[in-house]
Order: C-alpha cells, then structure tokens, then sequence
C-alpha cells in the first residue's frame, strides 16, 4: 500500500530526524538524542544512512576537547521530505 | 515522548508518521531563540551611560563623558556571555541565524556611526543612533514574532523624531527614553516568557 513512499524516511527514527532538522540550521548529535529518545548507538547508524543517502550532512568537531557531531539537511533532503509529505497528505485524502 | 527506535517500517501507518513530523518540527518551533540578556544588559548600561552624562554636563562636571569607557568592557562581558551560551546550545535555529545577521549589522552601523557620524554634527550621531536602535529592535522583534519587541521600537524611533527638535544635551534623556522603552521593558518581557518556557 504505501510503496510509493521513500523506504529510507518512512522508518520512525529516520524521519524524526530529517524533521528536526528540517526546522533547524543545524543540530548537535545531543540534540537528536534528546528530542528523539533513541540510544547513541542506533541514532549513529540512522544518520550514517541518511548521510549515505545525501540527505544530511555531518560535521565533525571538537568542543572543550570533546567530540562534537553536528547534523544538516541537505537541499535533497528538503526534497526528499517534501516528496514524503506529499504521498503521505496523498494517502490520508479521502476516497471518492 | 515515546521512544522512536524500531526500524521495522512495515507498520508505520501514514497518520504516525505525520505524527512524528509534526512533534519533531514543533519541537524545534517552539524554542525561544532569544532569552533578553543583551537587550537588558545593554539597555541598562547605555542609560546609565546616557543619564550619568546628561547630569555631569547639567552641573558642569567634567569627567561625565569618561562614564562612556564603560561601553568596552560591556563589549567584553556581552561577548563572553554570548560565548558561553554557544557552547550550551546544541541546535541552531533560522532564526538565531537572522538574529545574528541583524544584530551583527547594527554593530557593523553603530560602530560607523558613531565613527563617522560626528562629521555631520554629534547631534545626527544620537538621531541615528536612535533610529538604528528602532531598526534592530523592530526586526527583531518580528523575527521573534514578540509583539512588545516591535511596540517598543516605535519609541525609538520617535525618539529619534524629538531629538532633532531639542538641544544637545538633551539628547542623552531621548537616548535614555528610548533605551528604556526600546530594550529594557520589552528584554525584561522576553526574558520572563523565556524562563516560562524552560519552566514549562
């Protein structure tokens, strides 16, 4: 039923993501975690995927000597997204 | 919030998903990127600035002008302030980002004002003070989408209209006036509806 839509947003966590950031600048891997509830572990593997995918951006810094992980969406990613809403309003229209 | 890990999307219907979207975009939305701070800090300390000189030239005491070095060392704490809460912050909003730009070119034009601006008499110095002061605060105020921000402008702005029709020294209690009306008040309003917002 809903094969139109991108396989790599419709998953919960990915698209929790791609949200967030569509509304931000940019947001520290922290951020995610904590808006999103996911573990580190899991967080880390969903963005590699979207960053595969082009949808985001990574960039790796220190601060304070600590590893800091700061993630972007990218303008495929705004598409992406835009496309995922639209199936997604396309599905909810009530059928005549 | 539920936590969000299950990677299995076979079950993800279309309402949980606009769900998610709508959650983690509000989650965003909701931030009050501005907390007061520097619009208080330097409304206060620009008319102590302002009355401590408008009451030395009144009784004719010369060391009033020297009440101005103090603009320096507010530099400094506001920066340090400012390096500081960037290092808590952990998302960047579009909206800090436009506050940055405006901010950041109304010091680009106080800088050259008050520069440049004696060239053309001390006294359209203050009225372009005034008027940059109207101009980052009502944009602000917009981007914030904080009503009092923009109310406030208004009053430098015509604060900025009365300087002209007064004398010198009185332009320091426009200043003040307008600093009043234009930062403090509405920087002490944001910074109560931002500590609400953490509180919340």
């Amino acid at each position: 039923m809903l094969k139109e839509l991108d396989p790599l947003l419709h998953s919960q966590l990915r698209l929790a993501i791609v949200s967030l950031l569509v509304g931000v600048k940019e947001a520290e891997f922290t951020y995610l975690k904590e808006q999103t509830n996911a573990t580190a572990g899991n967080l880390s593997v969903q963005i590699q995927k979207l960053k595969e995918a082009g949808y985001i951006e990574i960039e790796k810094k220190f601060k304070d000597n600590y590893p800091q992980t700061i993630c972007k969406i990218t303008t495929t990613g705004i598409k992406a997204f835009e496309q995922y809403v639209e199936v997604i309003q396309n599905y909810l229209k009530p059928k005549k | 919030m539920k936590t969000i890990e299950n990677e299995i999307n076979q079950n993800l219907m279309p309402e949980e998903s606009l769900q998610i979207i709508n959650s983690m975009i509000n989650a965003a939305k909701n931030k009050l990127a501005d907390d007061g701070f520097h619009l208080i800090f330097w409304g206060w300390l620009v008319t102590f600035c302002a009355l401590t000189q408008y009451i030395t030239l009144k009784l004719n005491i010369e060391w009033g002008g020297w009440v101005w070095m103090l603009m320096p060392l507010g530099g400094i704490v506001s920066g340090i302030y400012g390096h500081k809460q960037g290092k808590k912050q952990k998302v960047k909003t579009h909206i800090d980002s436009y506050l940055g730009f405006v901010w950041g070119g109304f010091i680009i034009a106080m800088a050259i004002t008050l520069g440049f601006g004696y060239a053309h008499g001390i006294k359209s110095t203050y009225f372009f003070l005034m008027l940059l002061y109207g101009l980052a605060t009502f944009i602000s105020g917009g981007i914030l989408n904080f009503k009092p921000l923009i109310y406030g402008s208004l009053f430098s702005f015509a604060f900025a209209i009365l300087s002209v029709f007064l004398g010198e020294i009185d332009q320091f209690l426009c200043i003040s006036a307008a600093l009043i009306l234009s930062y403090i008040i509405p920087g002490h309003m944001l910074r109560s509806k931002f500590k609400s917002q953490q509180h919340a």
